[in-house]
């Protein structure tokens, strides 16, 4: 059973669970240049970022793409073979675990099985030998928070997944934490506890006012949960910004695959268009940083492509070439199309609607994308295999394309 | 548990009733009737034999230097065995495995062995036991009952602990050293509780094989009576000198003994949660 956490504004304004400090430098955790191997491979390489005050950064990437480990060298669990940990302006590299102060909620939670939910959420400062009046009066503060006083005598084996997450969550709150480590917080549980899981964590972050930093590898999880993302792959890091940033103007060709879907059309750079055999997409902002005749990747994603019939294509969408619609899928939330898109017919500025036979079985030329289209659209106006249609873009990445990997 | 069973013939099957018979009629004079003929005849003569031979002086303290032996024996045993085992699953070193497989070794040498090899290690004339005076020899006295319980129960509780020091989910210490704990309030507030059953039923394991010890105890003790004659060596001196009722009194006390603490073992699991609940 999932219980219900209001997700009211602060109730408890004046309280934050964040340390107090004198001044506040506005970044509440840095990782400079961090490197780490295991034996022979290279977990990983030269991880650079910042967390500000009150932030939530999240570290996304596939299962072995290095996040864990920057997660536990923050903590202290593991050492980093080069570079610093700092928290708070202060170096704390050197420093083992137990004297960084940092929060971290295990992906199992890692409660104290043999101890109530109270005695959990107590141990930090019971570890610090606070009296016992203000632990009384600090356990009874964060059950109320997490909204757990109704089992504040129960063990954590009687709990629900997502009661003990809170009181994983409390039992860190209760020392204060310099910042809150999040290790793949919802992977434990279905997909449907899960979405509402996250929007009661996001809630009472706010609340609390700690910076954070999550992993996952659920994009998903990382656009609703992240004030920003640092995508993560083979140990690099791809690029950081808000979920904004990295959805929509993904700096590498692995960031635009790994966060949604994408498309993925390899062209020439030339006078401010891309070509792409015969077709050209105009875009003179986006090659600004090319040089002519560099070969460039085409990126965009099925929702930012436009389909019409009669060549007038929407306002602000740039007219990339013609297509055959090859598939109609209904999934759901809204429609798929692939379209087999024409790269050597097009001549000239041609607009209209010319004669386009891409997908005979004799003759199979052209390249499928896939488009989506919103159900109100795609009721308004149905597509089937064969039909010819113009295709624009209104929205892409234009990308080196390095052709050996050490030139990234 | 409920057992379902796959029908192999119409109407009544006669392989229920003739292997069921079949097994209680083999465990009947192997195990059952031993276990009976010591009740039968300890009472045979009357509860009041049974009592005066109960209450004599040297069976009262026979089962007494049983008792006390046996407790040393477990206690070290149980400290060393915890010990150990939190040493081996948290360190790797170079022979470690060597390590494992030594401290489990007791287990198969023949206790009087064991018996024979403390006397060549501690007695007079042994490797360390001839640098000792005449007066403070520890072999035929109670000290050498306590060493040869100690060798042979030597990997009984390390055996019950060690797995569950393997198993037990890392981050539970690595949770309890982020909150801010020293590695000794780690062990005593976190790791020590999750392995209270292990230490509960390797103890008792541990006693229950030390009370009954008599190969190496015959030994090392030289089965002194009122001195260093423990419950199951009074039983066979007794049964040598023809005084039944007398070795069968404490035959029972030894028996009652252990059906209490293999019924701890048995029906006390769930308090004792060998699992290790995540």
């Amino acid at each position: 059973m999932i219980a219900k956490m209001a997700l009211t504004p602060d109730r408890d304004p004046h309280v934050s669970w964040a340390p107090e400090r004198e001044q506040s430098s506005g970044i509440a955790a840095s990782v400079r240049g961090i490197s780490k191997r295991f034996k022979k491979s290279r977990v990983l390489e030269d991880i650079s970022f910042d967390v500000a005050e009150g932030e939530s950064l999240v570290l996304l990437g596939a299962s072995g793409s290095g996040k864990t480990t920057i997660l536990r060298i923050i903590a202290g669990l593991e050492q980093p073979d080069s570079g610093r940990v700092i928290l708070h302006g202060k170096d704390v590299t050197d420093l083992p675990a137990r004297e960084r102060g940092v929060g971290v909620i295990f992906q199992a939670y890692a409660l104290f099985p043999r101890m109530t939910v109270e005695k959990n959420i107590a141990y930090g400062l019971k570890i610090r030998r606070r009296p016992r009046k203000e632990r009384r009066e600090t356990v009874d503060r964060l059950i109320k928070l997490v909204q757990l006083e109704q089992h504040r005598k129960k063990y954590p084996s009687q709990l629900s997944g997502g009661q003990q997450q809170r009181v994983a969550i409390a039992r860190t709150l209760a020392y204060k934490p310099q910042v809150l480590l999040f290790d793949e917080p919802f992977g434990a549980l279905d997909a449907q506890t899960r979405v509402h899981l996250r929007r009661e964590i996001r809630a009472l972050l706010r609340q609390v006012k700690v910076p954070s930093v999550f992993i996952t590898h659920d994009q998903e999880e990382a656009l609703e949960l992240g004030d920003r993302i640092a995508v993560l792959n083979d140990g690099r890091l791809e690029q950081i910004g808000t979920p904004d940033d990295v959805y929509n103007h993904p700096a590498t060709e692995f960031v635009a695959t790994f966060l949604g879907a994408a498309n993925l059309l390899i062209g020439v750079a030339v006078g401010g268009f891309v070509e792409i055999g015969t077709a050209k997409l105009p875009a003179e902002k986006e090659t600004r940083r090319f040089r002519d005749g560099q070969s460039v990747k085409l990126v965009f994603r099925p929702e930012d492509v436009c389909v019409s019939q009669d060549a007038n294509l929407p306002e602000g969408c740039r007219r990339l070439t013609n297509g055959v619609i090859e598939e109609v899928n209904f999934v759901g939330a809204y429609e798929r199309l692939t379209v087999r898109l024409d790269l050597t017919h097009r001549k000239g500025d041609t607009d209209a609607l010319y004669e386009v036979t891409i997908n005979t079985p004799q003759k199979m030329t052209g390249v499928p994308i896939m488009v989506t289209r919103p159900k109100p659209e795609a009721n308004a106006l149905r597509y089937k295999t064969g039909d010819r249609v113009a295709i624009g873009l209104t929205s892409f990445s234009v990308l080196p394309n390095y052709t050996l990997a050490r030139q990234r | 548990m409920k057992i379902t069973s796959i029908r192999h013939v119409s109407g009544f099957d006669v392989a229920r009733p003739v292997s069921i018979g079949m097994m209680l009629g083999i465990m009947l004079p192997l195990v059952l009737l031993p276990l009976l003929s010591i009740f039968v005849y300890g009472f045979g003569k009357g509860p009041g034999v049974f009592w005066s031979s109960l209450v004599a002086p040297e069976a009262v303290f026979a089962l007494k230097l049983s008792m006390v032996t046996s407790f040393w024996a477990t206690a070290f045993n149980v400290l060393f065995g915890l010990f150990a085992a939190y040493v081996l699953s948290r360190h790797d070193f170079w022979g470690r495995n060597a390590v494992i497989v030594t401290i489990s070794l007791p287990t198969a040498i023949p206790t009087a062995v064991a018996g024979f090899a403390l006397l060549l290690l501690w007695g007079k004339y042994g490797m360390i036991g001839r640098y000792f005076s005449e007066n403070q020899q520890i072999m035929f006295t109670p000290y050498a009952i306590i060493l040869a319980n100690i060798f042979v129960t030597f990997p009984l509780a390390f055996g019950v602990i060690k797995p569950v020091f393997d198993t037990m989910s890392r981050s539970l210490e690595e949770a309890s050293a982020t909150i801010g704990a020293t590695r000794w309030q780690t062990f005593w507030h976190v790791t020590l509780p999750s392995l209270r059953g292990a230490i509960v039923s390797g103890a008792l394991l541990t006693f229950a094989r030390a009370v009954g010890e008599f190969g190496s105890t015959i030994l090392v003790s030289g089965n002194l009576a009122g001195r260093t004659q423990t419950a199951p060596l009074y039983i066979f001196a007794k049964f040598n000198e023809g005084q039944i009722e007398a070795a069968n009194a404490i035959a029972i006390v030894l028996a009652l003994l252990s059906f209490v603490i293999f019924s701890v073992l048995f029906f006390a699991r769930d308090w004792l949660e060998f699992a290790q609940e995540a």
